[in-house]
């Protein structure tokens, strides 16, 4: 019994250990959301925390979705502050926001995020175009022989695609349906190659149902490859394998530039200047969503704001730029940031 | 062997005719295990090698020798913390390499040290204010592209173009070597700072921390737990339905994925209970739930290999069951129990699904102080680390990952130490 | 904070209750010595202690729980009305503001008088409510043990009293597993009701194709979303089941060895070596199998003249069947080492030599625990995730073929809900659906095994 004993104190002392902290209101700004958004996010966070009297934010990843479902569901200490976003918010989630109570969100973009295709350094360098990403990816492609039909996707080869291309064969890592890089990679890549195909063209105006079944879906015949959103593996894997390409974030190609190459899309690299001029097809914006019923409340979420959208943070030389963020042309830094330092509202339909 | 027949070899004899095939056979049997053994362990080594081969790189840092200059204008008299470091920084880089004159070239020199070198200069000043205006040597953490290029991790000799260092930081950085100002040193930095963005700054003790608090919730709630249900199902229950509902029960919650877990832990303890998000209690408290079904099952195994021999003779001179089970039963089949608290604990040091759900898989900065706190665990700090661009970060992974396995070695240590204080053999 | 304190007050009255009712006991023996004592001394000084204590803990947990939300309650309820609070996000911020001030860190709302006053009121009321539960503490401490204490009798049934509550502990320990299989079920079940009015359940059941590719947004309409569970599951068994080929044997081999033959100082080392497999994380393991064995299985499999995905379901099953090894193993040579000497003894005597007595007598002793054993790798390796995701890749093939690439329940239930989709599309309500219905599979699974080892159960002595 002795041991019970024992056992009975420790756990008490555990306990008090435990009850001995207050339950302490929230004196840190919280931030939830996209995992694409968390490094910019957390570079600005840790400057600001360093830099300022107040404490660093606490920036957690959980999906543009995930982000946004806790951030709209109502206002109060014990939600986030903050939602990160790798694309826009949706109108179904702004009025679900709208309905819990969160009427007033300040939409913050803060620049763009290209999409590269990459193969390892010892492999040929690719030079696609827009159709060609389209029709190698694609699970239904235009039958050549009669106009206006579709065909299960036969190709095996890039030179099959497109004969300029080399004899390799099409192997593609890239990111599985639930990622907003994979939708970016859909949108303005696909699609644009689609569009490249007068009939589907004309399909756009007449069915746009057929028109996106075709252009947005992805082939599952083990082509390409759902390599899960973790990028270094895919950078790591592309080494091993030079026959594959890959398909991640810009800043991961930045890093790792003595290891893989981007391929060429229509005919322009992938290089911070082009994507940030908008010659590169294949880039999207970032966001993040700001609780305006929380300004002034929690402590420091206007000077946090200021931080992210100050030059030497977001500017074409601002230290985001050396993790990778391609920066908003100037004027458009400009708007964005009056209309963060008046705490303007989004205003959807 | 009465019936003699003549022809017949006798008993002894077929034995005997067999015994070489049966010793053979004994051989290789006992060869098979060794086997076994031996390539889980190999496996081990070489997952250790691989790992430390990869990481032990990280335990050392780059520096740089720089003459700053703490001059009084630079100062804010007010905010000590808001003085211009940056600037006597980049002063003296800028003295070191007068030659350099364009604004480009200027933002390259500058790269060459760490944003942290700034910080550093801060706290000194705010901790000896006596130094200001003297100028002094001063140590200070290098940028991390520089670092791994001291380590041999970038080749040097790509293309310009497709490197992060340019040639003129080769050039400078060939020069700083030389005057020996350019070191690599041990990594305290490491050991003692939370996360960070930049390799160079980020530190393991956040993390550590937030382990160990998680870990202190699940230990002291899971292991009395577990063992109570375990002693009810395996000595008081009576064979119902009821327990055979709970027996089940516990062996399919084993097979719950974790991150289920997570979604329990958010909508009871963060929605009903009304707890803090990213609270090692929280994580505690669902790591408890996950760990439950690990330390029930190995507890009631260990308690069904008592001999029923022991309780009968307890019984037998007159103790209650409830005796009988604490005062001689327990003790036999504690080093079991034991060995399966080890096992579930283990698991929940490495595991980071669930507590993504709570909210643990975040960027924290400041080191946690208590069990409210807003606070991640290694796994996740390791998940982060894998995910980042950076590639210093990568021998940082390793380095986060051995001193995870540290721990790991150091709980079975303390396991083995018990067990062998306690393990009987009948 | 005053809980920890009154916890230490409570301990250290209990613990002089329990000497107060022991001796209590001790001198009512009297003459009759001891043994005049229906139990033993130490339990009538426990059941003192746990009268003391319980009522005492129940008041402050509710104290914990409650005081807060009641202190506050009552201090907005004065100030709301001249703070013009309209709507319960307000007052919730409000509240925060409150918190703020009370904890010391009144940046901003110092301008509000009105929050001001609140949170010195609350402050105020804090401290009367502490001192009050301390003195009702006390109170209740010396009524109930003293009530107790005043009925120790020789006749008294303390030892079965204390048993009771002990009985009553273990009781709600054990129907712990239960509420939580409970709350899990109710956590999922809206989700997965809500998925199943957006695909229909048998599509769900039966259907052979997994393909999520459905819109993340509202205006991209027109891809194809498939939610056949089918494949998914498959692929779940096929990976389990290489991991379990390469665990069971390997595992099982290696716990006979460590504790038939094993010597004491190899099997002290050794053991909890192998335990550490359990406890790397499994994204070191995942790395491993993406990064060294897929492209050794590629390439041994190229050399063969067969075609090899670069993820493959064989990569991920081999590396996650180490892992799962230290379940096996751990417990099997628990149960091992506890079959009674006397078994094996009696196998020698009949002239069998070890191995034989390890196949015939030793193995069929242990193998309830060794089959749980088994049972808690395979939940292990149902339940993975990282390993999958990083070497098997997401694609819902379904196929046999080890060699293609395949994606289990766990891994498409996490990319599910941390994907940038919208938190209502049918993509993230499946993983509460993929969730539900694992729960009711390894239900299944488990009320067989139940059934299976209660009918090969023996019991040796």
């Amino acid at each position: 019994m002795n041991t019970c004993r024992i056992a009975a104190w420790l756990v008490a002392l555990a306990m008090s250990a435990f009850c001995a902290e207050a339950r302490a209101a929230r004196d840190y700004i919280s931030i939830v959301g996209s995992s694409t958004v968390y490094p910019f996010s957390t570079t600005v966070a840790e400057q600001f925390g360093k830099t300022s009297k107040f404490k660093t934010p606490k920036i957690e990843s959980t999906g543009s979705g995930g982000g946004l479902k806790l951030f709209c569901s109502r206002v109060g200490a014990d939600t986030p502050d903050i939602a990160n976003s790798s694309r826009r918010i949706k109108q179904s989630e702004f009025d679900q926001c709208r309905n819990n109570g969160v009427t007033e969100i300040i939409e913050v973009k803060i620049g763009y995020d290209g999409i590269v295709l990459a193969n390892a350094k010892n492999g040929q360098r690719l030079q696609l175009s827009r159709r060609d990403i389209f029709l190698a990816l694609a699970r239904d492609v235009p039958d050549p022989d009669r106009e206006g039909q579709t065909m299960a996707n036969p190709y095996t080869t890039w030179q099959q695609v497109n004969p300029d291309l080399p004899p390799q064969k099409i192997e593609v890592l890239g990111p599985p349906p639930t990622s907003g890089t994979r939708d970016a990679l859909v949108e303005l890549a696909m699609e644009g190659g689609c569009e490249e195909i007068p009939w589907i063209r004309a399909l756009k105006e007449k069915d746009e149902n057929r028109f996106k079944g075709i252009c947005h879906t992805i082939r599952e015949d083990g082509v390409f490859i759902e390599a899960g959103e973790n990028d270094n593996l895919i950078v790591q894997k592309l080494d091993v394998n030079p026959q594959a390409l890959g398909v991640f974030g810009f800043s991961f190609l930045d890093q790792n530039s003595d290891k893989v190459q981007g391929s060429l899309v229509d005919g322009k690299e992938p290089s911070f200047e082009a994507i940030a001029a908008g010659e590169y097809p294949v880039s999207r914006p970032l966001y993040f969503y700001v609780k305006k019923a929380h300004v002034g409340t929690i402590p420091g979420i206007e000077e946090f704001l200021a931080e992210f959208t100050s030059e030497r943070a977001w500017g074409e030389e601002g230290y985001l730029s050396d993790k990778g963020l391609i920066p908003m042309p100037e004027d458009e830094r400009a708007s964005v940031g009056m209309a963060v330092r008046n705490l303007t509202p989004l205003v959807l339909p | 062997m009465s019936r003699n027949n003549v022809g017949a070899p006798s008993t002894m004899e077929i034995v005997h005719r067999n015994l070489g095939r049966r010793y053979r056979a004994e051989r290789r049997f006992r060869l098979i295990g060794l086997l076994a053994i031996v390539s889980s362990l190999l496996f081990l080594a070489l997952l250790f090698l691989s790992i430390v081969t990869k990481g032990a790189s990280a335990f050392r840092q780059s520096f740089l020798l720089l003459d700053i200059h703490f001059s009084e204008e630079a100062m804010n008299v007010d905010n000590l913390a808001a003085g211009d470091y940056n600037g006597m920084v980049k002063e003296a880089l800028r003295k070191m390499f007068p030659e350099v004159k364009s604004r480009s070239d200027k933002k390259l020199l500058f790269g060459l040290a760490s944003p942290g070198a700034a910080f550093r200069l801060q706290q000194m000043v705010v901790a000896d204010t006596s130094i200001i205006g003297s100028t002094r040597s001063v140590w200070l953490p290098a940028d991390d592209d520089l670092d791994m290029l001291l380590k041999g991790h970038v080749d040097r000799l790509v293309p310009e173009t497709e490197r992060r260092l340019k040639d003129v930081q080769l050039a400078w950085i060939d020069d700083l070597t030389e005057q020996g100002r350019l070191r690599l040193k041990f990594n305290t930095t490491f050991f003692t700072a939370g996360d960070s963005r930049e390799p160079e700054l980020a530190g393991i003790l956040g993390a550590t921390m937030g382990s160990f608090y998680t870990l202190v919730v699940t230990l002291f709630l899971s292991f009395p737990i577990g063992v109570a249900a375990a002693i009810y199902l395996e000595e008081f229950a009576s064979r119902n339905r009821w327990t055979d509902i709970i027996e089940v029960n516990i062996n399919n919650l084993a097979a719950v994925p974790s991150i289920v877990f997570g979604l329990l832990g958010l909508a009871v303890f963060l929605n009903f209970f009304g707890l803090p998000r990213s609270a090692p209690v929280v994580g505690g408290l669902v790591l408890t739930l996950m760990t439950l079904p690990t330390i029930i099952i190995a507890s009631r195994v260990s308690l069904q290999s008592v001999p029923p021999s022991i309780r009968e003779a307890a019984l037998g001179v007159g103790a209650s069951k409830m005796q009988t089970v604490f005062h001689h039963v327990l003790p036999l089949a504690l080093p079991g129990m034991l060995t399966g608290t080890i096992i579930g604990m283990a698991r929940a040091l490495g595991e980071s699904a669930p507590l993504l759900m709570i909210g643990m898989v975040a960027f924290i900065v400041d080191v946690p102080k208590g069990f409210l706190e807003p606070a991640t665990v290694l796994p996740v700090q390791i998940y982060l680390w894998a995910d980042s661009p950076e590639r210093a970060f990568v021998e940082r992974t390793s380095a986060a990952i051995i001193v995870l396995l540290g721990f790991l070695i150091v709980m079975n240590a303390a396991a083995v130490f018990m067990r062998n204080r306690f393990e009987r053999r009948w | 904070m005053i809980v920890p304190l009154l916890l230490v007050c409570i301990l250290v009255c209990s613990q002089l209750a329990y000497w107060l009712g022991a001796r209590r006991a001790s001198r009512k023996a009297g003459a009759g010595g001891l043994s005049s004592l229906h139990s033993r001394p130490q339990y009538y000084g426990m059941l003192t202690a746990l009268w003391c204590g319980l009522p005492a803990l129940l008041v402050v947990l509710v104290w914990f729980f409650f005081a807060e939300a009641f202190l506050t309650s009552t201090v907005m309820e004065k100030i709301a009305p001249s703070l013009n609070l309209a709507t319960p996000e307000e007052i919730s911020l409000a509240e925060n503001d409150l918190k703020n001030m009370v904890a010391g860190h009144g940046i901003m709302a110092a301008a509000n008088p009105f929050l001001q006053q609140a949170a010195e009121d609350y402050l105020r009321l804090k401290a009367i409510g502490e001192k009050a539960l301390f003195v009702v503490l006390l109170c209740l401490m010396t009524a109930t043990s003293f009530f107790l204490w005043r009925r120790i009798s020789p006749e008294m049934r303390a030892r079965n009293h204390v048993e009771l509550i002990i009985r009553a502990f273990l009781i709600l320990c054990s129907t712990l597993a239960v509420f939580t299989t409970l709350g899990i079920v109710l956590s999922v079940l809206f989700e997965s009701i809500r998925f199943f009015q957006l695909v229909p359940i048998t599509d769900f059941l039966f259907g052979l194709k997994w393909s999520p590719q459905m819109a993340i947004r509202a205006d991209q309409v027109g891809s194809s979303g498939s939610f056949g569970a089918v494949p998914v599951f498959a692929g779940t068994m096929l990976i389990s089941f290489i991991a379990m080929l390469v665990a069971a044997p390997v595992g099982l081999m290696s716990a006979i060895y460590l504790a038939e033959y094993a010597g004491k100082k190899f099997r002290a080392v050794a053991k909890p070596l192998l335990e550490i497999l359990a406890g790397v994380p499994t994204v070191v393991y995942g790395f491993f199998a993406a990064l060294t064995v897929a492209p050794a299985i590629r390439s041994m499999g190229t050399g063969l003249g067969l075609s090899v995905s670069s993820e493959s379901a064989l990569a991920a099953g081999l590396v996650m069947g180490v892992m799962i090894i230290p379940f096996v193993l751990s417990i099997s040579d628990d149960v091992i080492n506890a079959v009674p000497q006397a078994l094996r003894d009696g196998s020698y005597g009949l002239g069998a030599t070890r191995s034989e007595t390890i196949r015939l007598v030793v193995i069929p002793a242990a193998l309830p625990g060794i089959v749980g054993g088994m049972l808690l790798a395979v939940s292990r390796a149902i339940g993975e995730t990282m390993i999958v995701v990083m070497a098997a890749g997401l694609s819902a093939n379904l196929t046999a073929n080890p060699l293609q690439a395949v994606t289990t329940v766990t891994v498409q239930i996490v990319t599910l809900l941390v994907g940038d989709q919208e938190f209502d599309s049918p993509k993230t309500l499946a993983a509460f659906a993929l969730g539900l219905l694992l729960f009711v599979v390894t239900l299944a699974l488990n009320i067989v095994a139940l059934y299976v080892v209660r009918k090969y159960r023996e019991q040796y002595e």
